[in-house]
């Protein structure tokens, strides 16, 4: 299924017209979901995509995927098992600069509601577990902006785990963190390197304001959280199409 | 939700769900096939060391700007160490395995970012230095390199990208034992490489920069900025900066000298061999 609702106007407002954030040089807003495989982050972004289109509000969705200029470059690296810690982490924020500079900072730029699965947070906990020291991680993604809201969707590492396998029938070498050596086998080289990244990414909680939600909770409940959030966070009456859109 | 987890389920990375299928497709990724490579990696896997104590080789580096004669010169230089009984490994940017092509196709369209194409070298210099240099550096060969992450930073420098983001990026790369800086003012880098090809790059130039429509100009001023960014480095990381408008056989003299000083080589003579006699005229 495509889930990348382009809901880009025909014909978009000047940037110059909509007031810019204070302190922020455009006129968007980033709402960013992050935590491990399996904590129901994505889920949990796409009711709140829907939520914002039937409202009719100028709304993006982007997700952490290989743009096509690196696609070529990772899919060697994956398969022939070549990357280190290094190279992993700097494929992949070469692939989010260009995502950034050409999709995520035009969108803020002109006034978009821009909602992201995943951010540079993933790269930090991902990365961080793999060996990299965080703050040449930090360095790397520091031209990015801050998000107006960062979700943070905690389960249980059992829970998560139990989630992702129940849905897939074989975990990928580098998913698996294989390559750290945690253990030959890979469901238990999986657990130990998600666990890794969970451990990461508690870390953040304080440092990089997560709004901590309980991916346990059930879904509705936890998306009306969500709702109050970004109300709160965002004046969501600048994002809303004007008739003519 | 059904769908949402289906696609979370599918990968931390939306392009991997792309690619179970292919390499479920091929089979290439058995079960079997990890315990080797785990075990392979126990050795390999890690950061690049800035720690020199387990690296037996040495790490000799030239930088300079384009038609600075640093390729002439890391050929003679080859032949001469080995003639010398050293193992000589050499390296340049875009040659690694893992992204150099990728990084001539984008450079070719020119549709790249700066931050893209900054960490897309980034990405290649690494894979180089950690499967290519150290690898050589520990088995006690001389690595010569036509370029290091020197001019990685002059470049994403000129276009407007922060020293301090870009020193930090390579704080964990291996510092250079020696690194030579080639100094050549640009109306001969003009020259020379005009010698090499029919026609001026568009990279070469900095056309993306935007600096003239007059391609002279643009050449001009873009290697006067590159050059000043290597000038300050060179200053700043204490480089030895030779006169790289000399004659090839009075630099490869002088480049000769030093080395054979840092690695206690006592004989400095040198006359190319046949193959590489055209170079010394």
């Amino acid at each position: 299924m495509d889930t990348s609702g382009v809901t880009i106007e025909a014909v978009p407002t000047p940037e110059e017209k909509r007031p810019k954030q204070p302190g922020r040089p455009y006129s968007g807003a980033l709402v960013v979901v992050e935590g491990i495989d399996g904590s129901g982050k994505s889920t949990q972004l796409h009711l709140l995509k829907r939520w914002l289109e039937v409202g009719g509000y100028r709304t993006y969705f982007t997700e952490w995927n290989s743009s096509p200029l690196v696609k070529s470059a990772t899919r060697r690296g994956k398969k022939r098992h070549l990357l280190t810690p290094v190279t992993f982490s700097l494929i992949h924020a070469a692939d989010f600069a260009d995502r950034y500079e050409r999709q995520i900072l035009p969108l803020l730029r002109s006034g978009h509601l821009v909602l992201a699965d995943r951010y540079i947070y993933t790269a930090f906990a991902r990365d961080g577990a793999r060996g990299c020291p965080v703050d040449w991680l930090r360095n790397l993604y520091q031209y990015a902006v801050v998000p107006d809201v960062t979700f943070y969707f905690r389960a249980p590492l059992e829970v998560a785990i139990r989630r992702i396998l129940s849905g897939r029938p074989r975990l990928k070498y580098y998913e698996a963190g294989m390559d750290l050596g945690l253990s030959l086998d890979p469901v238990e080289s999986f657990t130990k390197f998600q666990g890794l990244t969970l451990a990461r990414y508690d870390q953040m909680v304080q440092t990089d304001n997560f709004v901590l939600m309980d991916g346990t909770l059930p879904v509705h409940q936890l998306q009306q959280k969500m709702r109050d959030v970004v109300g709160g966070h965002i004046e969501l009456k600048r994002f809303k199409k004007g008739k003519d859109e | 939700m059904t769908e949402p987890i289906k696609r979370e389920s599918a990968g931390n990375d939306g392009s991997e769900s792309a690619e179970i299928a292919t390499v479920m497709a091929e089979g290439s990724e058995s079960g079997e096939g990890w315990a080797t490579d785990v075990a392979a990696s126990r050795m390999t896997v890690g950061l690049p060391t800035r720690d020199r104590s387990e690296l037996s080789g040495h790490l000799i580096v030239l930088e300079g700007t384009d038609g600075s004669g640093r390729s002439t010169q890391i050929a003679l230089l080859t032949e001469w160490l080995e003639s010398q009984g050293f193992a000589v490994q050499t390296m340049g940017l875009r040659r690694s395995f893992l992204i150099a092509k990728d990084i001539d196709s984008l450079l070719a369209k020119n549709s790249v970012t700066r931050y893209t194409l900054a960490l897309m070298y980034a990405t290649d210099f690494f894979d180089q230095l950690e499967n290519r240099i150290l690898p050589a550096l520990r088995s006690g060969m001389i690595v010569l390199a036509d370029r290091y992450y020197y001019t990685l930073i002059v470049r994403a420098a000129v276009r407007g990208l922060q020293h301090g983001y870009l020193h930090r990026i390579y704080d964990l790369a291996l510092p250079p034992d020696l690194t030579f800086f080639l100094n050549v003012r640009p109306q001969i880098s003009f020259e020379r490489e005009f010698q090499k090809s029919p026609a001026i790059s568009f990279w070469e130039a900095g056309r993306d920069l935007h600096l003239s429509d007059d391609l002279y100009d643009s050449f001009i001023s873009y290697q006067t900025m590159i050059r000043k960014e290597f000038v300050a480095l060179a200053k700043h990381h204490g480089f030895t900066t030779l006169n790289g408008e000399n004659s090839i056989r009075t630099v490869n003299a002088d480049l000769r000298k030093q080395i054979a000083s840092y690695l206690g080589i006592k004989n400095i003579k040198y006359r190319p061999s046949h193959a590489l006699v055209h170079l010394w005229q």
